[in-house]
């Protein structure tokens, strides 16, 4: 097990990596910009080292310094949280070349799956239903109308190199895509720094279900069930909850299925979000996959029992899955919330500020994950998370009710936060039936 | 009745030892005192650790920094004073600097940076010492700067 560890992130990831990093009796780095200099998970690690300043270019996702970090503090391997660097083949591979493991996947998987278009080629080699696409990228516009006239509208325009819901454009008719197709090159090369891209057909009216999955070195693959996450806005998750309200016994256990084959195929090992659209029949089809921890994987950990940043980390320290797939049961029902620093009225507006009041809910079967407390400062210069907040209790209605509760608790003053909308959800007719979809958000709000 | 001398010699012994939270109960009469600005528990509003001990500029002595310019390390790495253990060290106590001159070497990932002074003036002071591992932003050395 490694003696020291040295967390590549900040804010809420960074608190969770250095709360299971102390369970397991690792001494925990934590690399700070100047920005972030006065804040309090910093004191609970046994070191912090100050990489930069305020501007994530040249802190965050400074991967020599961070590197340089490491080495200063002698350290054993890096977790890289989520965002940032976590999905950066090059920083693995520099990670691992300074011979510090890096708390994730081998580069050669992340490569393979960063490439949506060869991600697609994998699934169906493992005979994972895919959206209907072009299998390849579109060289050419008349090449794009063409596929485009043959397969129907609405059709998705979507970047090889992008992912999480970035680089993506929805079409309407030959006279949308040709205007679109140009501008979506050059929006690709600049974001992802390769223009290529591919169509792909519209799958209305689905549900965005995901699996979370567990592989080791040793080529063990496990799955952790599924998180439905519809509840989107404009491709940024606002609620997730397990078990998929959505989905029959037997299409659960097969697209549970289906996703550790496609980590199988990749040789994926340590955490992995595998995402799926489902269709109102129940008929699935692969998005992406996803090579890191993802922000909502308190749901799973709740309804599992597992802490899937410590296994992780054992992953990475060479340990192999000690459970078996049949040992890891599915019990209640949990729902997050993303509290994020942003005005729902006024177009999700951000709003960094300081925070003067922040009294966070509690009770049974509760989880706050959060590093905000009263006089702390959201930066406009990070994302606008404030925090994550999970119930879990036995039943969908339970766990509503509770939800509804906490969020009713829930006082952050004065910024403006997404509770409001979060209170509006659960109180809508069509999310306390289940009964929703990817456009449910932007066509209610 | 509370005896302001008895919370005075408590209040003189928490600083002696260094204690943040005092209570005592005697007989009836309960003392609670507690230092510092009103943080969340468990989250202390000491400064944050670096690598080794930073060199704090003691506050004794922060009137004799007035008009120092600090010369701040650019990057994480290891502080080393000379190019080799070999040369003698680029500066010391002293020395005069122009913004080109190199003050040090700060080496990160098995490459060896050298640091310019980036103001002209005279080495005053050093605050860290040959192999120190350093930090973004962390003070080197200060510089009385040419008027």
């Amino acid at each position: 097990m490694f003696s020291r560890v040295l967390i590549a992130n900040r804010g809420e990831i960074a608190l969770r990596i250095l709360r299971a990093c102390k369970e397991l009796g690792i001494q925990t780095v934590c690399v700070f910009s100047e920005e972030d200099r006065e804040q309090p998970y910093l004191q609970l690690a046994d070191q912090a080292i100050c990489i930069g300043p305020a501007v994530a270019t040249e802190s965050y996702l400074k991967a020599d310094r961070i590197i340089a970090a490491a080495e200063v503090a002698n350290v054993d391997a890096i977790h890289p949280g989520y965002g940032f660097l976590a999905e950066n083949a090059h920083f693995a591979d520099a990670c691992r070349e300074s011979k510090i493991e890096f708390i994730g996947p081998s580069a050669e998987s992340m490569r393979l799956l960063g490439d949506k278009i060869q991600a697609k080629k994998l699934a169906k080699r493992a005979k994972v239903p895919t959206i209907p696409w072009t299998e390849g990228p579109v060289e050419n516009d008349d090449d794009a109308a063409k596929w485009a006239a043959k397969n129907g509208y609405p059709v998705m325009i979507k970047a090889a190199a992008g992912g999480g819901g970035r680089g993506i454009r929805l079409v309407h008719n030959e006279a949308a895509l040709r205007h679109n197709m140009p501008a979506a090159r050059a929006e690709a090369q600049t974001a992802f720094k390769d223009s290529a891209i591919y169509l792909e057909k519209l799958v209305e009216s689905a549900r965005h279900v995901e699996v979370q999955i567990m592989g080791d070195r040793a080529g063990n693959v496990l799955h952790f069930y599924e998180r439905d996450c519809s509840l989107q806005r404009r491709h940024q998750k606002l609620v997730e909850e397990s078990p998929s309200p959505g989905l029959d016994d037997r299409t659960r256990e097969e697209l549970c299925k289906a996703a550790v084959r496609v980590a199988r195929a990749a040789g994926y090992y340590s955490a992995g979000t595998v995402e799926f659209l489902v269709n109102p029949k129940g008929k699935f089809y692969l998005l992406e996959m996803n090579t890191r921890i993802q922000v909502e994987h308190p749901v799973t950990e709740l309804v599992t029992g597992y802490d899937l940043v410590q296994w992780q980390i054992r992953v990475a320290a060479g340990e192999t899955l000690s459970v078996k797939q049949r040992d890891i049961r599915h019990r209640g029902v949990a729902i997050e919330c993303r509290i994020n620093a942003e005005d729902p009225a006024n177009d999700f507006r951000p709003c960094p500020g300081k925070i003067e009041v922040f009294r966070p809910a509690g009770g049974l079967g509760v989880r706050v994950d959060t590093c905000v407390h009263a006089g702390a400062t959201i930066s406009p210069r990070y994302d606008s998370m404030i925090a994550k907040l999970i119930v879990h209790r036995s039943t969908r209605a339970e766990a509503v009710a509770c939800m509804r509760r906490c969020l009713e608790e829930f006082t952050i003053e004065p910024i403006k936060t997404t509770l409001s909308i979060h209170r509006e959800i659960f109180n809508h007719s069509s999310f306390l039936k289940g009964d929703v979809d990817t456009g449910f958000i932007e066509r209610t709000w | 009745m509370v005896d302001i001398e008895r919370v005075r010699e408590l209040a003189e012994l928490m600083d002696e030892h260094g204690l943040n939270e005092v209570r005592i109960r005697e007989g009836e009469t309960t003392i609670d005192l507690r230092k510092g600005s009103a943080v969340a528990p468990g989250y202390m509003a000491a400064p944050v650790a670096t690598p080794t001990p930073a060199a704090a500029v003691p506050a004794a002595e922060a009137d004799a920094d007035e008009g120092l310019v600090p010369i701040r390390c650019p990057m994480v790495g290891t502080f080393y004073t000379a190019s080799d253990p070999e040369s003698p060290p680029f500066v010391s106590i002293g020395s005069e600097v122009m913004p080109d001159s190199p003050v040090c070497i700060i080496e990160a990932m098995k490459v060896f940076n050298e640091i310019k002074a980036e103001v002209a003036g005279t080495i005053e002071r050093m605050l860290v010492q040959n192999e120190q591992a350093v930090e973004f932003g962390q003070p080197l050395m200060l510089v009385r700067p040419k008027s």
